[in-house]
C-alpha cells in the first residue's frame, strides 16, 4: 500500500519538475522536429524499407536524448534526500513509469511528424501504432535502468550509449522486422514476436528491480 | 595432484580433439566437404566464449552478494578470457568463410554484408560488443569498489539480456524471412552421430582450456593486486 | 585494454590478409592450395589460427609475469 503511494509520489514529482522546467521536453521536441525537417530535405519520399529503418533508428536517438537525464539530473544531496525516505524499488519503479510516459508521448509525436513530412507508407496503421508505442516503451525501459548506471559511473550520455547499444540490437531488430509486416498489406504481424517482446520488457522490469538496490547504495 | 586432475582431463580432451576430430569419417557435404572439421575448432571458440561469459556473470552474482573483492577480479579476468575467445572465434570464421560461404568469382568484400547479416553471427556480434562495452565502463569508473558493485550490476544485466537474444531471434528471423535460411554451414541440426562424438567432447576442451588460462590469470591479478596493497 | 587492442589489431591483419587473398585473380596459388584436397587446408588454416592467437596470448601473460617478478626483485 505505502510503497504504491511512494512511486506515485515519486512519479508525480517528476510530472511536476517536468511541467515547471518546460526545456527538456521542448528540447526533444525540437530534436525530432529537426530531424524529420533534414530527413525531409535529404530523401523527401523514403521508400518503405528506408523509412521504416530510419524511424527506427531515430526513435533510438530519441530515447536516449528523452532518458539520459532522468538520473543524471538528481543531484548527490538530493539522491541522499530520497535514499532516506523511499526504498530503491519504489524510486526505480516510479522513474521506469515515469519514463515510459514521456517515451509514449515521444513516440506519438514523431510517428505524426514521419508520416506529416515523410509521406504515409504504412498500411495497417493502427497496428504500426501500437508498434510504435510497445517499441518505445521497450526502449525507454532499457535506456531507463542504463541512465541508472552510467548516472552512479558519473559518466555523460555517451558511455549510456555504448551500453546500450549492443543490448538494443536484438529487440530493434525484431521491431524493425515486425513493422515491416505492417508496411506490408499481404503480411500478418506474428503474434509470436509480440509477446517475445513483452516477455522481454517484463524481464527488463524485474531486473531494474532486483538490480537497482546494488546501484544504490554509496 | 588432487586439484589439477581437470588439467589432465583438458589435455586429454584437447589430444582427443585433435587427432580423432581429424580422423574420422564426416559426411560429404557439397560446399563443405572436408571443412566440415572446423566445427569442433571453429564452432569450439563460441562454445569456450560463452562458457566463459557465463561464469563471469556468476562471478558477478557472487560479488553482489559477498561484495568480496576477489570475485570482481574473477568476473573481470573471465570477460577478458571470453573476448580473446571471442576475436580468435572471429578469425577463424572469416578463414573459413572465405573459402566456403564466398563465391571464389565473388571478391570478399562484396559478399560480406549478405555473411554478416546470418543470426547467429549477430548474436555473437552483440555478446562481443557487450563485453568491449563492460570493459569501458570498468576503465571508466577509478573508485574500486564502485568499479566492482557498478561493472557487476551491468554484467548481469546485459548478460540476461543477451541470453534471450542468442537463442530466441535465429530461430525466429528464418521464420520471418523464409527462403533464405538455405545455408548449409549454419545448419548444425544435420550433424552426423559420429561427428557429436567428437563435437561434445571438443567443446568442453576448448572451454576447459579457457578456463585454465582463466586461472592463471586470476592468480596472476590476485598476487598483483596483493603486491600493490604492500 | 592495451592487450585487447593488440588482439584486435591482429585479427584485424589476419583477416585483411585472407581478403586480399580472396580478391585477388580467380586461380591463386594460395586460392587453389586451399581448395585442394577436400579444403581440408581451411582447417589446417584455422587451427594454426587458434594456435597462434593462443601462443600470442601465452606470450602476454608470461611478460606480465616477468614484470612482477622484477617488481619482487
Amino acid at each position: 500500500m505505502s510503497s504504491i503511494h511512494h512511486i506515485i509520489t515519486l512519479f508525480k514529482k517528476d510530472v511536476l519538475l517536468e511541467i515547471r522546467q518546460q526545456y527538456s521536453f521542448y528540447g526533444i521536441l525540437l530534436y525530432i522536429g529537426a530531424t524529420v525537417l533534414v530527413l525531409q530535405t535529404a530523401i523527401s519520399e523514403p521508400e518503405t524499407k528506408v523509412w521504416n529503418g530510419l524511424f527506427w533508428v531515430i526513435q533510438l536517438f530519441i530515447c536516449i536524448n528523452a532518458v539520459a537525464k532522468s538520473f543524471l539530473q538528481e543531484s548527490k544531496g538530493r539522491m541522499l534526500y530520497f535514499y532516506s525516505i523511499a526504498s530503491p524499488t519504489d524510486f526505480v519503479l516510479a522513474k521506469l513509469l515515469f519514463n515510459s510516459l514521456l517515451m509514449l508521448v515521444m513516440s506519438v509525436i514523431s510517428v505524426a511528424l514521419f508520416i506529416l513530412f515523410l509521406g504515409n507508407p504504412v498500411e495497417k496503421v493502427w497496428s504500426f501504432i501500437g508498434l510504435v508505442l510497445l517499441g518505445g516503451w521497450s526502449l525507454s525501459l532499457v535506456f531507463t535502468f542504463l541512465a541508472a548506471i552510467a548516472a552512479k559511473a558519473q559518466q555523460n550520455a555517451a558511455i549510456m550509449a555504448v551500453l546500450g547499444f549492443p543490448l538494443i540490437i536484438p529487440q530493434l531488430l525484431l521491431l524493425m522486422r515486425l513493422s515491416n509486416a505492417a508496411f506490408n498489406p499481404i503480411l500478418t504481424i506474428p503474434v509470436n514476436t509480440i509477446l517475445l517482446l513483452m516477455a522481454l520488457d517484463i524481464m527488463v522490469i524485474l531486473l531494474a528491480v532486483i538490480l537497482f538496490p546494488f546501484l544504490w547504495k554509496d | 595432484m588432487r586439484k589439477s586432475w581437470w588439467k589432465i582431463l583438458t589435455v586429454i580432451l584437447l589430444i582427443y580433439t585433435f587427432t580423432v576430430g581429424l580422423l574420422i569419417k564426416i559426411p560429404d557435404l557439397p560446399a563443405l566437404e572436408q571443412t566440415a572439421r572446423n566445427l569442433f575448432y571453429h564452432v569450439g571458440m563460441w562454445a569456450a566464449m560463452m562458457t566463459l561469459f557465463t561464469v563471469s556473470v556468476v562471478n558477478s552474482i557472487r560479488y553482489l552478494r559477498t561484495l568480496d573483492l576477489k570475485y570482481d577480479i574473477y568476473a573481470r579476468e573471465y570477460a577478458t578470457v571470453g573476448l580473446v575467445f571471442g576475436i580468435l572465434g572471429y578469425a577463424t570464421g572469416a578463414i573459413w568463410m572465405s573459402y566456403t560461404w564466398a563465391d571464389p568469382n565473388n571478391p570478399l568484400f562484396e559478399s560480406f554484408s549478405a555473411v554478416a547479416r546470418e543470426p547467429k553471427l549477430i548474436g555473437t556480434a552483440v555478446a562481443m560488443l557487450i563485453y568491449f562495452a563492460y570493459m569501458v565502463l570498468r576503465n571508466s569508473i577509478s573508485d574500486m569498489d564502485k568499479r566492482a558493485r557498478i561493472s557487476a550490476v551491468y554484467n548481469i544485466f546485459a548478460y540476461a539480456m543477451l541470453f534471450p537474444t542468442i537463442w530466441i531471434v535465429p530461430r525466429l528471423l528464418p521464420s520471418l524471412h523464409p527462403g533464405q535460411d538455405g545455408n548449409p554451414a549454419l545448419n548444425f541440426k544435420d550433424v552426423s552421430p559420429e561427428m557429436r562424438m567428437v563435437e561434445y567432447p571438443a567443446f568442453i576442451a576448448w572451454a576447459l582450456l579457457g578456463v585454465w588460462i582463466t586461472t592463471v590469470k586470476i592468480r596472476l591479478s590476485i598476487l598483483k593486486e596483493r603486491k600493490l596493497a604492500q | 585494454m592495451k592487450k585487447l587492442k593488440h588482439l584486435i589489431a591482429i585479427a584485424a591483419l589476419l583477416i585483411t590478409n585472407l581478403s586480399v587473398d580472396a580478391q585477388g585473380p580467380k586461380e591463386s596459388s594460395v586460392d587453389q592450395l586451399m581448395r585442394s584436397n577436400g579444403r581440408i587446408y581451411v582447417v589446417v588454416a584455422v587451427m594454426v589460427t587458434i594456435l597462434l592467437g593462443l601462443i600470442i596470448y601465452l606470450v602476454r601473460i608470461d611478460r606480465k609475469i616477468g614484470k612482477l617478478e622484477k617488481l619482487n626483485r
